[in-house]
């Protein structure tokens, strides 16, 4: 076993949740080291590779898996690394490189309503969470002022303090359909980390319309960014450092990290405490290739309760051509959405949701339709014209409630670092499917309001995954049910803490990111406070350098 | 100006410098009233006081900002009206001699970080004015600074400057030119004296004195340069016309010409922004008065280098080399800066997103001003187009490595600037480390160690031989 490295904290992940929760250790004195499993890599080289694609709305094109830390690719062909059990398909994507996978997200940063924390007091579904809305809302506030988060304040989520800046400029598209949908339906700018104005040292959004799969400007806020920041702050951060292994002493206690680096060559860090920030897939994935004798099914895993309860949001949509023209793709490319189904008695019985509005240009898709459909010359112009100025969409997403049989476990087959693939059960549940048959009575309001033609819904029973993973790790007060607790710290494990996705205890019906980074400053704060240190006041991200 | 003048006259100004400061101080017992309060305001606002007397989010005029020089950081000192830890105390004649000849009220000497050569112009009824506003307009600030001044040896010695302001600081306020129009003596003044445009336009000598036959003729400032802005046709302002001059001063930016970053753009948003249409005009007409200079690189000006163009040909479906330092300049194009200054480097329809071509950024042979907009971006305050404060340009010190910025900024120049500017490993490994290291530290302590005396006699030798 090759050298051996120690650190005050070890975080496992450089995502952008990880990465935020090491920066804030670092910040007030700590020690802290990031072990990334994926090569380091800077936004020039995957704008370079976007703009070289040949598959621009594949949002992997632009970030080739590596064999030294392999993630799931889809197209052109499934790479087979996140194996498929069944019933229904669970395609997700993430990205296993320095910073994580919201270097393509749409920057979708919003918080809970309320009611999402108590979804099962209120309703009689799913679980509640052991914090409150009012315990989180500090923690929300500290997230948005480092990402730069701006939106509407009449989204559902009440706040003390102002958003950081003015939402980005309404595109035309989303105005138009704002103002035809009024006052049947009330259109709101999404919650976004993405600058309005110049902040943090990133210039404002000036509508490229490929938040995804790259912002090329870093308008956007994403995980390379905050990987950046952490280093800044004082974190190392190790790419191609693939753990494999988390070992414990005979009190449970964590006390060191294993990891192949490119080469294979395995190496082993030490620690006093560990943070697993690796994605609600591939933390539960190393907590159960962690078995040991004492551990026989794996870390924080005695209740059989780590993987279990995977969730995401489920989409069904809607194209149609307006009546009007909209010309999507000015702007950013998910900017407004419907909020009034996010909440409301009717959760008893099915799914809450959320209706997005894509902004997408829709040249590149019309194109291929096109073309695939074999029109060509004058007509081909004319209906690319019509087809990107009249087409548009909106989709929901859909609540999924916490099932203890979707899950992640290991598969059989082993990666290319001959590690066991991660694999995924997973089926879309009789109350999303109520949820999706609710929406339709709203998909066809919004067609009939802009005049809508050529009705074009995602085909019945089909369901887009939108990488928003949670539950896999979930925090709870009942430790039978649950894998850590209200601080994100395993029932069974004191030094070992979540900050991931995965720790949601339900998925509510907004991109799970926000909560995400929120409850890992809570977890931090925490963690500080333990060792009877103040967390150092964030330093405001105004204009200036990139600390 | 000043360095060209004689002993004899140095003499007979400080004499009547003596005096006229006498005679004000006397008229400083009168209340000063609200319009010389303001006016008072402006003046210090021509003179950028709180660029360096106050840090970002910091209250004005408390200082605290080091000041980087050739010799160390100098901190700039807290100059409210707080009789505790500011000038509180000044008495005008104090406040006159701190200003125009770099001599605080306890009679240390300051450093010429404050630009007190220039201000040296300044008359006696303006400052007069300035001293009613910092007394009367400005927060009193109760407290020292976070950092001190701590220069090496022999600087740490403030009285070392006595023998430097012997050679280089002249205390005659500016005289008029009869021969000249009004509006052209008022640039003049505004410019030598509290716009103290020299301090950077103008290159210094060994012994960082202005060197008076350059006047605004362009110098290195360590890591930023400032350009020539002689009335040179091509190295110079020679082909902007009075109101593109006067524009740019305001807005920081000129179509076709170039736009204001580092210390220019700190310049125009703390200070030239704020001034009178009619000033900035005569600042212009001033400006464009001054002798030409020309660097023999500029065949053609600055702003009329390069064209339109692109390379996509020679990248697209060509996939990225292993080693990412290898990236050609196209490439490094293509991912870091097309999306802003466009495919062909054209930049954006209205030009608030600069074109890269006829841009006196590339256009010159000194390609520093490329560099440090590559390393540190573009940062403005208040002022941006369209409010786009903060950051018009993002920096990439992080995330572009040396090797890939020498690419970049060679593949701009070659393209869409002067081909005669280069862009070396050297260079911007030195800018990256915050500019080369000043050899006036050891040069100064080496002649010291030698003999100390024959230091001053070798300068008043070599004074007499610039005369």
């Amino acid at each position: 076993m090759a050298e051996q490295m120690t650190s005050d904290y070890l975080v496992i992940g450089s995502g952008i949740i990880g990465s935020l929760a090491a920066r804030k250790l670092a910040l007030a004195g700590a020690s802290v080291l990031i072990l990334e499993a994926g090569p380091r890599v800077t936004r020039g080289e995957i704008v370079s590779r976007f703009r070289n694609s040949t598959r621009r709305s594949d949002l992997m094109s632009p970030y080739p898996s590596v064999p030294t830390a392999p993630h799931p690719i889809y197209q052109p062909t499934d790479s087979g690394y996140l194996v498929q059990a069944g019933p229904y398909p669970y395609p997700a994507e993430y990205i296993r490189q320095f910073g994580g996978t919201t270097w393509h997200w749409a920057a979708q940063a919003w918080r809970n309503v309320p009611n999402d924390f108590r979804l099962h007091s209120l309703y009689g579904v799913g679980v509640d969470w052991p914090i409150s809305y009012d315990e989180l809302e500090p923690y929300y506030q500290e997230a948005e002022e480092i990402m730069g988060v701006s939106g509407a304040d009449n989204t559902g989520s009440p706040r003390k303090q102002p958003f950081p800046m003015e939402p980005v400029i309404e595109a035309y598209a989303m105005r138009r359909v704002r103002e035809r949908l009024a006052p049947e339906y009330k259109v709101v700018s999404n919650t976004t980390a993405r600058n309005s104005v110049s902040y943090g040292g990133r210039p404002a959004c000036c509508g490229n319309n490929n938040c995804q799969p790259i912002c090329p400007v870093d308008a956007q806020y994403h995980g390379g960014i905050a990987a950046l920041q952490a280093e800044a702050a004082g974190v190392t951060i190790r790419v191609n450092a693939n753990v494999y292994q988390l070992e414990h002493d005979a009190q449970g206690r964590i006390v060191a990290a294993l990891y192949y680096d490119a080469d294979k060559n395995s190496h082993r860090v030490t620690a006093k405490t560990f943070i697993l920030a690796a994605n609600g897939i591939e933390s539960p994935r190393l907590l159960l290739l962690s078995a040991s004798s004492k551990y026989p099914k794996g870390l924080a895993n005695s209740n059989d309760m780590v993987g279990r309860h995977l969730m995401d949001h489920p989409s069904t949509s809607l194209t149609f051509d307006a009546d009007e023209d909209l010309w999507l793709g000015r702007g950013p490319q998910s900017p407004s959405s419907i909020g009034t189904m996010r909440d409301g008695a009717f959760r008893g019985t099915h799914a809450a949701y959320r209706l997005d509005f894509t902004n997408i240009s829709r040249v590149d898709g019309a194109t291929r339709d096109l073309i695939s459909r074999g029109v060509y010359g004058e007509e081909f112009e004319r209906q690319l014209r019509f087809s990107s100025a009249r087409e548009m969409s909106l989709k929901t997403v859909l609540e999924v409630l916490p099932n203890p049989d979707n899950r992640i476990t290991l598969s059989s087959e082993k990666d290319s670092m001959g590690i066991p693939k991660p694999q995924a059960h997973y089926s879309i549940g009789d109350y999303t499917r109520l949820g999706h048959q609710r929406a339709q009575k709203d998909f066809a309001a919004v067609a009939r309001l802009m005049g809508g033609t050529n009705l074009r819904p995602s085909k019945e029973g089909a369901y887009a995954n939108n990488q928003h993973i949670c539950g896999t790790l979930s925090m709870g007060r009942d430790a039978a049910v649950s894998v850590c607790n209200e601080w994100g710290r395993a029932h069974e494990h004191a030094n070992l803490f979540f900050c991931s996705t995965g720790v949601l205890p339900t998925c509510g019906t907004c991109n799970s990111t926000e909560n995400g980074v929120a409850l890992a400053l809570r977890t931090v704060d925490h963690i500080l406070a333990e060792q009877g240190i103040k967390p150092a006041p964030a330093p405001v991200a105004s204009a200036g350098a990139r600390v | 100006m000043s360095a060209r003048m004689s002993w004899r006259r140095v003499l007979i100004f400080a004499g009547l410098t003596l005096l006229a400061s006498q005679v004000n101080a006397a008229g400083a017992a009168n209340v000063a009233n609200a319009a010389q309060i303001e006016r008072g305001r402006y003046l210090a606002t021509a003179g950028d006081c709180i660029a360096c007397h106050s840090v970002a989010g910091g209250k004005p005029m408390a200082g605290g900002l080091a000041v980087a020089t050739p010799i160390g950081a100098i901190i700039a000192s807290n100059i409210t009206p707080s009789k505790s830890h500011g000038i509180g105390n000044y008495s005008l004649a104090q406040f006159s001699q701190a200003v125009r000849h770099g001599v605080r009220a306890d009679g240390a000497h300051l450093y010429p970080a404050m630009p007190y050569t220039a201000y040296a112009r300044v008359t006696d009824d303006d400052m007069a004015a300035m001293y009613a506003w910092f007394m009367h307009g400005v927060a009193p600030v109760d407290a020292a600074p976070a950092q001190t001044t701590r220069l090496p040896f022999p600087f740490n010695i403030r009285l070392s400057m006595m023998a430097w302001n012997w050679l280089f600081l002249d205390k005659q306020p500016f005289v008029a030119d009869p021969a000249r129009s009004v509006e052209w003596n008022r640039g003049a003044y505004l410019v030598q004296g509290l716009g103290h445009c020299g301090t950077c336009h103008t290159p210094r000598n060994a012994l960082m004195g202005e060197q008076a036959s350059k006047q605004l003729g362009g110098a290195n400032l360590g890591t930023w340069s400032a350009p020539n802005i002689t009335s040179d046709v091509n190295s110079g302002v020679g082909s902007w016309s009075q109101q593109e001059l006067a524009a740019y001063l305001r807005t920081g930016r000129s179509a076709q010409r170039g736009q204001a970053a580092g210390p220019m753009a700190e310049a125009i948003d703390h200070s030239l922004r704020h001034l009178s249409e009619a000033d900035l005009n005569a600042i212009a007409l001033y400006v464009k008065s001054v002798p030409a200079l020309r660097d023999p690189n500029d065949s053609k000006p600055v702003t009329q280098w390069g064209q339109a163009g692109d390379k996509l040909a020679e990248l697209r479906g060509v996939p990225l080399p292993k080693d990412l330092n290898r990236m050609s300049g196209a490439q490094l194009y293509d991912a870091n800066c097309a999306s802003c200054h466009q495919a062909k480097g054209q930049g954006s329809f209205d030009g608030s997103l600069p074109p890269l071509f006829h841009n006196s950024t590339t256009g010159r042979s000194n390609t520093n001003n490329l560099v440090m907009a590559m390393l540190d971006g573009v940062q403005r305050q208040g002022a941006g187009v369209g409010n786009a404060d903060g950051y018009l340009m993002p920096a990439f010190r992080q995330t572009l490595s040396s090797e890939q910025i020498v690419s970049l900024g060679n593949y701009v120049q070659q393209l869409y600037g002067n081909p005669a500017g280069k862009v070396t490993l050297e260079q911007v490994t030195i800018l990256r480390q915050g500019g080369a290291p000043s050899d006036l530290i050891g040069l100064v302590r080496g002649s010291l160690i030698v003999a100390g005396l024959a230091l001053l006699l070798l300068i008043l030798w070599w004074r007499r031989k610039e005369d």
